[in-house]
């Protein structure tokens, strides 16, 4: 598995979607991450991510239910996939390891 | 609840790919609301602003590639290579599914489009006839245009005055007016009244071969290839001959040893071959196999008619009109002053041959109006064809309407309908059309014997092609045109529900179709029963004289001269099989020669007693042997004819007929005198009119006088029935004896007047073919049309058995309707047929009445044949047992 594979922001929205799961489309990882990280986060920018890793197979969507807020049309929810929770367990693994070896004198110095 | 701005979501709609337009906006939108809740609406829709720009990306913006891709398309839709392929397969399965049905509709298109590729092929040649000539388009005909006593005519010839023989009136314009390039005079030596094929000799070698005299410009002008000698002289000098490759053949063996050799005509005059000019090409409406030098023409030969061409060729910018206009300047003063006017025009030197009838003294129709009839008749059997094809896929709809209910149901628009039915009848009409593009192949040289032209077969031409699918496709889409909007027009719903009924229109269309054909049909029968009979009548009409056992002999060579005539007379009398010989100064079946007072410049040629002043008849003058009448059998019905006994006859006796009498409004004619040029005499009897010319011509005014030698005309024969052959012998004896320098040559009078009527035959020919394939495939037609509605009413025939109807009862259901149509068509058809077919006959002056049995025939014969046609399918339909029918479910 290639590194290049998963942006970083593709990484924080295929991780919103493991957190929303079973309920994670573009609307609500918007405001997620826009309060997780304090920035705007359009939802064309999360659409075009979650495009791509659908496209990458680590996500499958399906149409969801129709809401009034929605002037009656349908959401497309996203899951997880058995390959996308594999990358995201294997780029957790290799930070892990990194900061684990990170000298605990240079984390003390940070915080 | 307060909406996002519209204007963005316009935006939106536009830029975003279809597939993917419900999530975006249903995305946006709640977050707008969601927004409004958090910061109120003013900022909810500046930020609606941003995210909507957010979305201008090429992942959105790019549109998927559709898995119906034409769906979108609309009326393309039934081009995607899917449909494409579902259409073929269907259409190939109803090819194979109805065998009867398609060979019928193939047959019938096959037969509509081989007779318009022939009559495309025959009208391309006649069109091509002339055009080949490298100055074609600067190339004119001189034509003259008289007026005279009120009356307009006009002709080919060029205007002359008579002074020892014809002097041209515009024989030098080409000096006079600068817009003229070359000037060419022509004339042929064989057209009558007094032309005939020419004699030439080299050593032992002599042939007759037919001719003309031209000035010396008509090489330079024409693009008769010239295989040896040079264009430009070729016919310079008085004593020149260009000769054809053929005639080069003839009498040296090689064109290049024929140069420069001498021939020696008519065993008079010595000619010396200046040019071998290529076989003339089929595509050619001048005819000759040597040109002889004009002024030889002039100073030495006679002439054999008064048809003197003249062709001139134009400067390359010159106009037509003022080209026109200065030759009649150039003319006018040097016509004699009477009441007869001239005025010249041209004509297009290519257009002379489709149009050199004249009309009002103006060239205009001619063989374009064969052209015109025979494309018309192939465009009425093509469509013939198409009124087939069209009858039985409307018909036949039935069976197809569920196919069309379901194609509907699932999303076919009319538009994809109507492509589907168009693009089977071209597939139709391509195998049609390859067919016909076989049977053209096999039949050409049959019909080329047929039409005596030499068309070769087109295949290698490109424009061919390009008229061969023209008309592929015009068949294609004129016999799909109707079904294919008819079908598409029914409604799924009731064509699912099992109601098919046809609107009335559609049966009036259906049945009107069916009309139309045999109004053609019998049309075509009907013309065909009268050129016939109008044929057969001319040719087995009693022409007033006994046109069995006769041949004549031209007089030339030694003949001219009076002992050898008379010895010649005196020999052949005695011989076998000869039973009388005499001379007249013309043959006698077709007599050109006409004096008619009209033309001014013979006013007082033939007078009589109480001729009144300004008072004219046009006569035929001849002039005979004593025997003439005995041996032509003609009858008198006064008076006595001309004979030996009587001392007087020879200088004093005239013969006329009784139009003759007639015309110069004589009472008691016997024993008045008459004149003709400076002989005097007395008219001594009448003969009962006979035909001197076709019957196209009326009989006109005859006067015959005798003279026992004349040093021109023929020499007629009457053999002993049943002894041709040796009458022959002796003939060609006693000719090769007294005229050696001469080939022997006869005609049979019988086959010459026939001849009169070459066009004529041909077209009865034509027209036999023609309303046999028109008949052919209108029956065609019929036989579909009541194959199916037999299959239509299968039940309903068992049914009707089952309750006690007769056999007879269901043929008469089953045919009685097409007995109808059929009727009307023979109404509708009855007064065409008579109006053209009087049209036609206009042209004879002895015709065939247009009797009622003309009519009545052509419409038994047509029932007749329809009768035969569908009487099988109906009775073997009524004879089928109930059960069998009423089973098949």
């Amino acid at each position: 598995m290639r590194r290049s594979d998963l942006g970083e922001f593709e990484e924080v929205v295929l991780l919103a979607v493991a957190a929303l799961s079973p309920k994670a489309y573009s609307v609500v990882i918007a405001e997620e991450l826009e309060q997780e990280t304090g920035n705007s986060v359009s939802t064309g920018a999360v659409h075009a991510a979650l495009q791509r890793l659908e496209q990458k197979g680590y996500l499958t969507s399906q149409l969801g239910e129709a809401t009034a807020e929605r002037g009656g049309r349908r959401k497309r929810l996203f899951t997880v996939t058995a390959l996308g929770g594999r990358v995201l367990q294997e780029v957790r693994a290799v930070r892990n390891r990194l900061w684990d070896r990170i000298l605990p004198n240079i984390r003390l110095e940070w915080s | 609840m307060k909406t996002p701005p519209c204007l963005a979501d316009r935006l939106l709609t536009w830029l975003c790919a279809p597939h993917l337009r419900e999530e975006v906006l249903g995305d946006l939108h709640e977050r707008y609301v969601l927004r409004v809740q958090r910061w109120g609406e003013t900022k909810a829709r500046q930020r609606y602003w941003l995210d909507v720009l957010a979305y201008v990306r090429l992942s959105i913006i790019r549109r998927q590639p559709e898995e119906f891709p034409f769906r979108h398309a609309g009326s393309l839709f039934f081009l995607s290579p899917d449909m494409l392929r579902n259409y073929v397969k269907i259409a190939l399965r109803n090819l194979l599914k109805n065998k009867s049905f398609n060979a019928i509709n193939i047959l019938g298109l096959t037969l509509g489009i081989s007779c318009c590729l022939f009559i495309l092929l025959w009208v391309l040649d006649e069109e091509r006839v002339d055009k080949f000539h490298a100055n074609e388009k600067t190339l004119y005909s001189l034509y003259q245009t008289i007026t005279a006593n009120g009356k307009v005519s006009g002709n080919y010839s060029t205007p002359v005055r008579y002074k020892d023989g014809p002097v041209f009136l515009v024989g030098n314009m080409k000096a006079a007016i600068p817009d003229i390039k070359y000037q060419a005079f022509y004339a042929t030596g064989y057209e009558l009244p007094w032309g005939h094929p020419e004699t030439f000799q080299t050593g032992e070698k002599k042939f007759k071969l037919e001719g003309s005299r031209a000035s010396s410009d008509f090489f330079r002008m024409f693009s008769y290839p010239i295989l040896v000698g040079n264009a430009a002289t070729a016919l310079n000098d008085i004593s020149s001959l260009a000769i054809s490759r053929k005639m080069a053949d003839l009498f040296f063996g090689s064109p290049q040893k024929a140069i420069g050799k001498s021939l020696r005509y008519e065993n008079k005059l010595d000619f010396v071959v200046t040019a071998v000019f290529e076989n003339l090409p089929a595509q050619n409406s001048l005819k000759f196999d040597f040109l002889i030098n004009w002024e030889a023409q002039q100073k030495k030969l006679e002439w054999a008619s008064n048809d003197f061409r003249t062709y001139v060729q134009l400067a390359d910018n010159a106009d037509v009109t003022t080209v026109e206009t200065k030759i009649n300047r150039f003319l006018q003063p040097q016509l004699d002053k009477n009441d007869r006017s001239i005025r010249i025009g041209l004509q297009r030197y290519g257009d002379q041959y489709l149009h050199g009838h004249f009309v009002n003294g103006k060239p205009e129709d001619g063989r374009i109006e064969y052209v015109r009839l025979f494309s018309g008749v192939a465009i009425f059997l093509l469509l013939i064809a198409c009124v087939n094809f069209m009858n039985l896929a409307t018909a036949r709809s039935v069976k197809r309407a569920k196919e069309i209910g379901v194609r509907k149901v699932v999303g076919s628009s009319r538009l994809d309908l109507i492509g589907q039915f168009l693009g089977e009848s071209l597939l139709l009409s391509f195998v049609a059309i390859v067919l016909s593009l076989l049977l053209m192949q096999l039949l050409l040289p049959a019909f080329n014997q047929f039409t005596g032209k030499q068309i070769e077969s087109p295949v290698t031409q490109a424009s061919f092609w390009g008229y061969a699918t023209g008309l592929m496709v015009f068949t294609g889409l004129l016999s799909g045109s109707y079904p294919a909007l008819f079908l598409s027009s029914l409604k799924p719903v009731r064509i699912l529900k099992g109601v098919i009924q046809f609107t009335r229109s559609a049966v009036w269309f259906q049945q009107g179709l069916t009309v139309f054909q045999f109004v053609l049909s019998i049309t075509l029968l009907v013309a065909t029963l009268v050129i016939s009979r109008q044929t057969s009548y001319v040719r087995n009409a009693h022409l007033g004289y006994d046109r069995e056992n006769l041949l004549y002999i031209r007089i030339e060579g030694a003949l001219m001269s009076k002992n050898n005539y008379l010895f010649f007379k005196d020999q052949l009398s005695k011989m076998p099989g000869i039973a009388m010989v005499d001379r007249s100064s013309e043959a006698p079946h077709s007599m050109g020669f006409v004096i008619d007072g009209e033309e001014g410049r013979k006013e007082d040629a033939i007078s009589w007693e109480g001729k009144e002043k300004g008072q004219s008849v046009a006569f035929h003058p001849t002039s005979v042997g004593l025997d003439f009448v005995k041996l032509m059998n003609l009858k008198l019905a006064e008076g006595r004819d001309f004979s030996r006994a009587n001392a007087t006859d020879s200088t004093d006796a005239f013969l006329v007929n009784e139009e003759a009498v007639k015309q110069m409004g004589l009472k008691n004619p016997i024993g008045k005198w008459v004149s003709a040029w400076q002989k005097k005499g007395h008219i001594i009897g009448i003969l009962k009119d006979y035909h001197t010319n076709s019957f196209h011509e009326p009989i006109k005014p005859l006067i015959v006088d005798v003279k026992e030698y004349e040093y021109f005309g023929v020499i007629l024969v009457r053999t002993v029935a049943g002894q041709t052959r040796e009458a022959l012998a002796s003939l060609e004896s006693v000719y090769k004896e007294l005229n050696p320098n001469y080939p022997f040559s006869y005609q049979f009078l019988d086959q010459e007047y026939e001849q009169l009527y070459r066009s004529e035959q041909v077209l009865a020919k034509l027209s036999n073919v023609f309303a046999a394939l028109a008949i052919v495939i209108s029956c065609l037609g019929l036989l579909g049309l009541i194959m199916f509605s037999i299959e239509q009413r299968t039940k309903e025939i068992g049914i009707r058995k089952v309750l006690g109807s007769s056999e007879r009862q269901i043929v008469t259901l089953l045919s009685g309707n097409f007995f109808r149509l059929i009727l009307i068509a023979f109404f509708i058809a009855s007064p065409l047929a008579w109006f053209a077919m009087n049209r036609w006959l206009q042209g004879f002056a002895y015709r065939i009445t247009v009797s009622w049995w003309i009519f009545a025939l052509a419409g038994v014969s047509v029932v007749a044949i329809t009768l035969l046609t569908i009487s099988y399918q109906a009775i073997r339909a009524a004879l089928m047992n109930p059960v069998t029918s009423l089973r098949s479910e």
